[in-house]
């Protein structure tokens, strides 16, 4: 699945973001990844996707590794990952179906299987009146929906959510962190990344890994033990 | 297949202002790099009509032997450089003279006896007539002893020559110039385009589009911009052929074979300016 062995990510500039984070995250889990801004989240999810590489230690993601993956295969591992991010990232001038068929079409995915697989998707998510909408049609709770539904559209192992309810007002916020835990009922594992200490109460039995100045300073595996 | 076509296709219903400027770049781009070619390629043109008529023209002595002069034309007609060379008798000189001078032809009436000579007018082959080469031969030809006299219009293959690096010079230096402006214009057009896109490209790079999905239909889209680019400078450039010919001067147009070249060069410009500029926008993933 995803494992940090001892992982460090320097910049030139800024200096450490991570240093020496270990964790392993496992088939079906929910983990809540926190921690203050500047601490290192987003750089932890850059580097799952590999975006960026660590400058110690290895990050390995469902059999590739930081080290030894070629450019030309992190295509195919994305594929493999569903990812969420706080502003969307919407195509302004498609609707919300065109949205999540983009992610199919660029994968090249059977055009026949385009449509059904869609609107399925749409479904999973709430949205199926609203699949003809343009993002500018349609509030900030619906727009992150379509975002989760385009995540979910490549049957990735795991949905990475950089921050997904930052620009939502509480309710709503709320709302969406429900549709993450009904995927993660249907087996598929979640790695949210937050600020925001509420949603952690509001799903007790997930695993917190915090993180402060780059290092991880508390790992609850089942919302238990410190690790 | 479909997706890529549709994508590249797409762009000009989508931002139709942005695709008509830089159409607009690469059909001025182009219109000026083919006028400089026609332009060009005329001047040259009539530097090597001009070029044609560099021979070597040997007059004879006086009651020079036939013997004589048919052994200088066997000697000379072998030089590697020779094209063809013809003898001129004293009396082909006359009637050529009064053929040519007809509106002074009294002047060659009621002559006495005939005072131009008999001359061997030797043709050189084309590389061989620049003034080093038309020197050397005549240096040759002067050797024999019944040459009185040897011309070949020194001054004027001296500045032919001259004219000839001058037009070789312009034609490599200026035209790379502007071949080099227009392919930095497309590049700064495509470079507005990608960066329109910009979202789109890091939306696909998330959902694990390769690095040649993204290209293909940007590239194509270059390609195509280039040809309609191309076209649009073609209908400048015969307007602008068509009133030159009738107002200044006459010229040679473009070979059907230069157009489609021309056209096709359009579209790999479009198309390699595309991909240089794609690079920068794909070097990181």
């Amino acid at each position: 699945m995803i494992l940090f062995q001892n992982v460090d990510k320097e910049y030139p500039r800024t200096g450490f973001a991570l240093q020496d984070v270990s964790f392993h995250l496992r088939k079906g889990e929910f983990t809540f990844v926190t921690g203050p801004s500047g601490a290192g989240k987003t750089t932890l999810v850059r580097l799952v996707t590999m975006e960026e590489r660590p400058s110690g230690g290895t990050v390995r993601v469902s059999g590739y590794a930081s080290d030894r993956i070629r450019t030309r295969e992190i295509p195919r591992l994305r594929r493999r990952l569903g990812i969420v991010f706080q502003d969307f990232r919407l195509l302004k001038n498609r609707t919300a179906r065109e949205n999540i068929a983009f992610a199919l079409e660029v994968t090249g995915a059977p055009p026949e299987q385009i449509t059904p697989k869609v609107l399925r998707t749409l479904a999973a998510v709430g949205l199926s009146d609203k699949a003809d909408h343009l993002p500018s049609e349609l509030s900030g709770g619906e727009q992150q929906r379509v975002a989760i539904a385009r995540a979910l559209v490549n049957d990735p192992f795991i949905l990475l959510a950089d921050e997904p309810t930052g620009n939502l007002d509480p309710k709503v916020a709320l709302d969406i962190l429900r549709v993450f835990k009904d995927i993660n009922l249907r087996g598929m594992a979640v790695l949210l990344v937050t600020h925001d200490r509420t949603l952690l109460g509001e799903h007790p039995r997930a695993r917190i890994v915090e993180l402060d100045q780059g290092r991880i300073v508390r790992d609850t595996v089942g919302g238990g033990a410190v690790g | 297949m479909a997706y890529t076509s549709r994508e590249a296709f797409f762009a000009f219903r989508r931002s139709p202002l942005l695709t008509a400027l830089s159409i607009a770049t690469i059909a001025f781009a182009l219109y000026t790099l083919s006028v400089f070619g026609l332009v060009w390629s005329n001047i040259d043109r009539v530097l090597e009509s001009v070029e044609e008529r560099v021979e070597v023209i040997a007059y004879l002595v006086d009651g020079t032997d036939p013997a004589e002069t048919s052994a200088l034309m066997r000697e000379v007609a072998a030089y590697p450089e020779v094209d063809s060379i013809a003898y001129i008798s004293k009396d082909d000189a006359l009637a050529r003279a009064r053929a040519e001078l007809s509106d002074y032809s009294a002047l060659y009436e009621d002559l006495e006896a005939n005072p131009l000579p008999a001359s061997v007018e030797v043709a050189l082959r084309p590389g061989y007539r620049d003034a080093e080469d038309v020197q050397d031969m005549a240096t040759r030809i002067a050797r024999f002893p019944f040459v009185e006299e040897i011309k070949y219009g020194e001054d004027w293959v001296q500045k032919l020559d001259f004219l000839q690096d001058l037009s070789l010079f312009l034609g490599v230096v200026v035209g790379g110039v502007f071949a080099a402006i227009a392919f930095v214009a497309i590049g700064a057009t495509i470079n507005i385009v990608l960066i329109s896109r910009e979202d789109e490209i890091a939306i696909m790079k998330m959902v694990g589009a390769t690095r040649s999905f993204i290209a293909r239909p940007l590239v194509i889209e270059g390609f195509a911009k280039g040809v309609v680019g191309a076209v649009l400078a073609l209908v400048l450039l015969t307007a602008t052929y068509s009133l030159l010919e009738q107002r200044v001067v006459s010229l040679e147009f473009y070979s059907p074979l230069q157009i489609v070249a021309g056209v096709l060069l359009g579209g790999l410009l479009g198309a390699v300016a595309s991909v240089v500029t794609l690079r920068r926008h794909l070097a990181a993933w």
